[in-house]
């Protein structure tokens, strides 16, 4: 009884299949209608390839992979060309205002052409002065970034799963978040025994926030149903939160790390321009004061490309982490 | 065999007496009122009744996620506490972890209950051959159907060996033809594991099929209307639904639930909804109706 049972069940996922997905039931009444509309013809055919079957599924599968492998590389082409052409754009945009020196409004009288600013990074670049204040910059986000991760992804965790955590925490949160890092500067270099310091601290403050709400935010639109099997399945606390909560709200974590990370070269730069010393903000205001103009603009396009590798870092150590998201529902594929 | 014996001594849920009441004062609502059941070591019990009469309720107290208000559910003699992993839940909803894979979802119970690596990939390969989704195993459950992660639930319940499996409405959300084939895979598993199921339903043809015996439930405050033995054979087949011992279980059971489900649906609605509210309706609409 037992193995007549075992055997029915090994059976059994092939009509499960069949509802699912019809077309294991679509294709019989398929060559059926064939082989009455041209009963000798038809047959002929098949029962003269039926004993060579094998070089028919090898040539459409390469077919398959090829139109796939046609499909991504157009794909590709149009996403690249678009990047190419908006930031193209953005470039003639400048050439074009600068080599006119275009006045309606805005002036471009002072704005150094782009040929000036390529010269700044061929002198500059090299220079120690540059790669040093890229390097400290770099360093404060990491401090900052990293201590607001460290503090806001477990806390977010405990006031997300804790009804008493987040009555002790949630008032003194919502006071402080509307405060932007930037106003924190002058209490910050009071707080703090120096500079660096003080500067670490805003920028951690400008990604604390965001960090821990989206934290926050992850456990409580995690599935309680998730929850509830855990347990049944006998996990401790502990072993909850680790398991089923930390994984269940990691989507949402990394949104808040995105997030955080942004608001936090933000804050960054603008604590650098006001109290630093060094810095990419530092070295962008410094150059507006001794009138370097195309330093300004080396500055500028320096933050953007270290926020927009630091994104693309959070973003790649997300979908390291998150394998499963590629299935998800409304994800990426 | 003596160990198949030891087994089935153990897994009797004992249910006495019980009440459960939300809310206080004035939003109070009783919603399960002096219910007593029990399961016995190896049975298949369905618990039936009209939405919203409480036998979800009534298996979260087993499950041991909710207190009943009056009486108690004992696993064994023991009273249900909190949930364990000597109790199985397949839930409703798909409740499988998105971010395991398959295999992984189906070890999670043993690694809570710390079993090495090596053992907890040996039971939970040997699980998913039984559901016959070996070859599913690296998949993450959002690339399968709905039909087979409640299957790959039903094995992840049964991974920790639990002396009872409780099931609340495991199938509603599957379509009719995946729904049948289910149950007969889930009678054949159970056959195979000889545990007792206590099964939330409001399908009568699968609590017969199913099922040792079949409570059914009044409408709210929810108790046990009548208590049905099925007498169809073991190994239960697809082929037993059309036999007139099956048909006259269905118009059995049908009867007993229709009332309650007008019951459940409003008190006034008996008769006069089911005629079309007893109302006519003029060429200018309702306005001529009085």
């Amino acid at each position: 009884m037992g193995s007549m049972a075992s055997a029915k069940i090994v059976v059994l996922p092939m009509i499960d299949k069949q509802t699912d997905h019809e077309p294991v039931a679509v294709k019989p009444s398929a060559t059926q209608s064939l082989g009455v509309a041209a009963p000798a013809d038809a047959l002929a055919p098949v029962m003269s390839e039926a004993p060579a079957p094998e070089p028919i599924p090898t040539v459409s599968l390469t077919e398959v992979m090829r139109g796939l492998l046609a499909k991504i590389t157009r794909e590709r082409i149009i996403t690249a060309a678009l990047a190419c052409i908006s930031i193209g754009a953005l470039f003639l945009f400048w050439y074009v205002g600068t080599k006119y020196r275009l006045e309606f409004y805005i002036r471009f009288k002072n704005v150094p052409t782009p040929y000036e600013v390529y010269q700044q990074l061929t002198q500059v670049g090299l220079s120690n002065k540059y790669l040093v204040n890229i390097a400290i910059s770099v360093r404060r986000i990491l401090l900052g970034f990293f201590i607001a991760m460290a503090i806001g992804v477990p806390l977010g965790l405990a006031i997300g799963k804790y009804q008493r955590v987040r009555d002790l925490f949630m008032p003194v949160v919502e006071i402080m978040r509307p405060i932007p890092a930037i106003a924190w500067v002058p209490m910050s270099i009071m707080l703090w025994p120096n500079n660096e310091a003080s500067i670490v601290f805003i920028t951690f403050i400008g990604a604390f926030f965001p960090i821990l709400l989206n934290t926050i935010h992850g456990v409580h639109s995690l599935d309680g149903v998730l929850v509830r099997a855990a347990r049944c399945l006998g996990a401790s606390e502990f072993r909850l939160i680790l398991n089923v909560i930390l994984p269940g709200s990691l989507p949402h974590i990394f949104t808040g790390l995105a997030v955080g990370m942004g608001v936090a070269w933000v804050s960054l730069i603008a604590a650098e321009m006001i109290s630093g010393q060094f810095g990419v903000g530092y070295f962008t205001w410094e150059a507006y004061s001794l009138v370097d103009y195309p330093a300004i603009v080396l500055g500028m396009i320096t933050i953007g490309f270290l926020g927009l590798a630091c994104s693309g870092i959070i973003r790649m150590v997300g979908s390291l982490l998150m394998p499963w998201l590629a299935f998800a529902p409304g994800g990426k594929r | 065999m003596t160990m198949a014996e030891a087994e089935t001594q153990k897994g009797f849920i004992d249910v006495r007496d019980m009440g459960v009441t939300f809310g206080a004062n004035d939003n109070k609502v009783v919603a399960v009122e002096n219910v007593s059941l029990n399961v016995q070591p190896g049975e298949f019990v369905s618990l039936i009744g009209p939405s919203g009469c409480g036998k979800s309720t009534l298996l979260s107290i087993v499950a041991g996620f909710v207190k009943p208000t009056l009486g108690e559910a004992k696993l064994d003699g023991k009273a249900i506490t909190r949930p364990g992993s000597d109790r199985g839940v397949v839930f409703q909803q798909y409740s499988l972890f998105p971010w395991l894979s398959v295999r992984k979802n189906v070890e999670f119970g043993l690694k809570m209950a710390g079993v090495e690596q090596s053992k907890r990939n040996t039971t939970a390969r040997a699980l998913l051959d039984l559901a016959g989704l070996l070859s599913f195993e690296n998949h993450y459950p959002d690339q399968l159907s709905g039909g087979m992660k409640q299957r790959i639930g039903i094995v992840r319940a049964l991974a920790t060996s639990p002396q009872v499996l409780l099931m609340d409405e495991p199938f509603g959300a599957l379509d009719t033809q995946t729904r049948v084939v289910m149950q007969e895979i889930l009678t054949n598993i159970w056959q195979q594991f000889k545990i007792s199921v206590l099964f939330i339903t409001h399908d009568i043809e699968e609590s017969i099929f199913l099922s040792d015996r079949i409570y059914v439930m009044t409408a709210r405050p929810g108790r046990i209307k009548a208590e049905i033995k099925v007498p169809l054979p073991r190994p239960r087949r697809a082929e037993m639904t059309d036999t007139p011992e099956f048909m006259n279980l269905v118009q059995e059971l049908k009867g007993l639930i229709r009332e309650e489900s007008l019951a459940a649906m409003a008190p006034e609605i008996k008769d006069r909804g089911l005629s079309g509210f007893g109302m006519k309706v003029g060429p200018k609409g309702v306005g001529e109706i009085f």
